[in-house]
């Protein structure tokens, strides 16, 4: 029976998935890629089939994973956010060389904006930069088409193949129909074959003459892929300006030429960036007096195009260098190119005025900050008071916010939280200066990065306060559980992997627990940590901050509720608003003071540690 | 009308999501071709959250400025905020009290492009009710009191039932029928 269904744009990739009988997918979570596994495990339960399904420990880890399921002739995808591919980006080096038995297909988010990300980095490049071909989906419904695609070339031609889809598709919504879908039954076979699975350089060599091959082929299909590249142009017609776009921006394109009513300018619809269809893209430049360049979020397609003085985009100025391609600003820039051309122009959007006003009502910036009763707000807050002069690095999480609490200096990439301590402290050591420094970082992201760093840093006697944040569970990326917990992607008991274990297998001597929410102690920690980090038969100190977030584990995470109120000792300095940031603390103007917002209070009565004055108490 | 835009403003947290669910299952059980972008990731943590809705034949998940013929937000200033969206003749609803919305400083422009505000303190609605979480309805409910085309407040209200968590669920029809009556003006 086939239904109709609202699919997230990461929904219709794991439907496609599932469809093209991918029999292992594996995942590292991250923003815009984190529902695709947990909705191919809905889908494999909701219709009983034995796909695996793994949270992998990082997104190395997860396409190695992937890769050596396809070796064993099995369909395999992982998926991951774009940065997470430069994590795996050793391993998809490698696999383009090797390439596959069964279809493999590397889904890697991108994050035009960046929304959610550090970098607005374009998947396509480093899919240039490995050697291996990209799907490039304007919207749910291609990129579930393109996830079967993909595992076909990918088992058609040996080479593992990646599909980008951006942030816009990954969390769009459209609706689909879908029936029954069914199990591929393929079993594992490995044949052994030194020569290609453990190849050495000389065989390298080789295996890259073949890779260079693969891709002239692939490319030699792309040309006739007419369901993904396409235009609409008439027969022998000659035109003053064509438009060439891929992915989200291709749909935004389309949208604006039809509510404009404009046929005048043809689109060249590219679904395969690379190996880059080079005779499409020529017939249809050699028609146009100039061709427009639509495409996130870097330039690509822009490159491959060889008749440069035709060619208008992110190189000659014309399109953005960075930010997102949203309608408006695709509106905005096809108007220029059509007034610079003397091509009939647009109608003026008239959106200037609109956000004009909205400058002019001067509207509070609402920066996104820790949930109300969050137990990191309570541990940056004692990890402050502790060490206030400290340089605290920090890593990637919900944590990142602490930020706002001025706990947070640094913030580079994924395990960094102590491997910039580790240099900040060499930085400082070889001057003869021993600066105080407290690094935090997440459960789940000490997990993905975190014992590598720490294990270096013990080696080299770096001294510094490291603080584990465990909420048990990783928090910003929608509630994925973590290797301590011992629950697996599928909801089945996996093997419970305690952070102190891991902690002691570093080689670190002073590991102690505490639940942050005990103000008063965390900071006493704090403070005889450092006293271990100054001796010189002492070494790292870290500190396991544990306690439950609250949006996770909901009542589970408040044992005790403590209501709070404030009193008339309250003198407005502000002290709790600025250096504690609850967001249900607020000045209430009429009253004079600060006050509770009921609504948002989570009763936890970690404030009641807060205030200089006292003013909180209670209730 | 070739399409319906819809966009869904708020802080995180307050059940913009939700919101956009029941919107667009509503929509897609009256047949309508449905597309939609959420915000996920950091700025649910509080920040500032828009959804996107489209009915018809698009290609794009995104309502481009100028182009949305309704606008609900669950907070005033991301009202304010997101106002640049609107298409002439496209009206705001608003979790605001209406004594002071819009503001002074708005009004002008909104008369100008015939975009109408109206404005119910849908947080206070639903926390009579006991639920403050269920806002989100309230202010659907208040909206459905104006609006019948694309859906009806039937249409809506079955939707909710449908979808609602079972421990929610009679708190979230509740609070869409307390907007509803509201808007009627009989609440
Ligand atoms: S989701 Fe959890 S960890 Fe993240 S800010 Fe909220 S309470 Fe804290
Ligand atoms: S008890 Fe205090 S710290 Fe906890 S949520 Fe309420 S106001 Fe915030």
């Amino acid at each position: 029976m086939t239904r109709e269904e609202f699919f997230l744009g990461n929904g219709a990739i794991a439907l496609g998935l599932v469809e093209a009988g991918c029999q292992v997918v594996t995942s590292y979570p991250g923003t815009p890629s984190s529902e695709i596994l947990p909705e191919v495990t809905r889908l494999v339960k909701s219709e009983g089939l034995n796909t695996y399904v793994e949270w992998s420990t990082n997104e190395k880890v997860a396409l190695d994973t992937a890769f050596a399921a396809s070796v064993s002739g099995k369909r395999a995808a992982c998926c991951m956010k774009q940065v997470g591919l430069n994590v795996a980006a050793d391993s998809l080096m490698s696999a383009a060389y090797l390439g596959t038995i069964g279809g493999l297909v590397i889904i890697s988010c991108d994050d035009p904006g960046p929304h959610s990300s550090q970098t607005e980095q374009d998947t396509r490049l480093m899919a240039r930069l490995a050697k291996v071909p990209v799907l490039d989906p304007s919207n749910p419904k291609e990129a579930r088409e393109m996830a079967k695609l993909a595992l076909d070339i990918s088992e058609e031609f040996r080479v593992p193949v990646i599909l980008r889809p951006a942030i816009r598709v990954c969390h769009a919504r459209q609706s689909l129909s879908w029936g029954p879908l069914k199990t591929n039954d393929q079993k594992a076979v490995f044949e052994k074959d030194p020569a290609r699975w453990a190849a050495t350089p000389r065989f390298r060599y080789i295996l890259h003459g073949e890779l260079n091959q693969k891709l002239g082929k692939i490319g030699q299909k792309f040309e006739g892929l007419s369901n993904f590249n396409f235009h609409d142009m008439a027969s022998a017609k000659k035109y003053p300006l064509g438009i060439i776009a891929g992915g989200v921006p291709y749909a935004v394109v389309r949208d604006i030429f039809s509510e404009e009513d404009r046929k005048d300018i043809p689109v060249l619809k590219l679904g395969t960036p690379y190996p880059f269809p080079e005779r499409m893209a020529q017939e249809f430049m050699s028609r146009c007096g100039k061709v427009l360049v639509i495409e996130e979020t870097d330039a690509v397609i822009e490159y491959f195009l060889r008749d440069r003085e035709k060619v208008l985009g992110r190189l000659s100025g014309h399109v953005p260098a960075e930010g997102e391609l949203v309608p408006e600003v695709v509106y905005g820039l096809i108007n220029n190119v059509l007034k610079e051309l003397d091509l009939e122009p647009f109608p003026e959007s008239g959106d200037r005025e609109a956000v004009e006003l909205v400058k002019r009502l001067e509207l509070p910036i609402r920066r996104p900050t820790l949930c109300p009763g969050c137990p990191h707000r309570a541990a940056f807050f004692a990890i402050r008071k502790a060490s206030p002069k400290a340089i605290f690095t920090s890593d990637i999480g919900c944590y990142t916010l602490g930020l706002n609490l001025g706990a947070v200096d640094t913030c580079l990439d994924m395990g960094a939280g102590i491997t910039i301590a580790s240099g900040f402290y060499q930085a400082f050591c070889q001057d003869g200066v021993r600066k105080p420094i407290v690094a935090t970082i997440g459960d789940s992201t000490f997990f993905h990065s975190g014992t590598v760093g720490l294990l270096s840093a013990v080696y080299n006697d770096a001294r510094f306060i490291l603080v584990i944040l465990d909420n048990h569970i990783t928090a910003m990326t929608g509630m994925q559980p973590t290797p301590a917990l011992g629950i697996r992607a599928d909801g089945s008991k996996g093997k419970a992997i305690p952070l102190e274990r891991l902690v002691a297998g570093c080689g670190v001597d002073f590991i102690e627990v505490v639940d942050p929410y005990d103000v008063k102690e965390m900071t006493a920690l704090v403070k005889k940590a450092a006293g271990y980090v100054e001796d010189p038969d002492g070494g790292i100190a870290v500190i396991i901050a544990s306690h439950p977030c609250i949006i996770a584990y909901r009542d589970e995470a408040i044992l005790e509720r403590r209501k709070v109120t404030i009193t008339e000792d309250c003198v407005e300095c502000d002290f709790c608003i600025d250096r504690f940031e609850c967001p249900a603390l607020y000045k209430d103007e009429e009253l004079g003071r600060t006050t509770i917002n009921r609504v948002l209070c989570t009763e936890c009565g970690v404030c009641l540690d807060v205030c200089p004055k006292g003013a909180i108490v209670e209730a | 009308m070739k399409h319906v835009n819809f966009v869904l403003s708020g802080l995180g947290g307050q059940g913009i999501l939700f919101l956009t669910k029941v919107l667009a299952q509503a929509a897609l059980e009256k047949g309508h071709n449905v597309m939609g972008a959420e915000t996920h990731g950091m700025a649910q943590r509080g920040g500032s959250v828009v959804s996107h809705l489209r009915l018809g034949d698009v290609e794009s998940s995104l309502v481009r400025t100028g182009a949305a013929h309704f606008l609900l937000a669950l907070e005033e200033n991301e009202a304010y905020r997101n106002i640049p969206f609107l298409a002439k003749g496209g009206r705001i609803y608003a979790n605001a009290s209406p004594a002071s919305f819009p503001r002074e400083e708005a009004r002008s422009y909104l008369e100008r492009g015939r975009i109408l505000c109206r404005s119910v303190e849908a947080g206070e609605i639903a926390t009579e009710l006991g639920g403050p979480m269920s806002s989100n309805l309230a202010l659907l409910g208040f909206f459905s009191a104006f609006e019948d085309d694309p859906l009806t407040h039937d249409d809506l209200r079955g939707t909710i039932d449908r979808v609602s968590p079972e421990r929610f669920r009679d708190l979230n029809v509740a609070a869409f029928d307390a907007g509803l009556k509201k808007g009627m003006g009989k609440g």
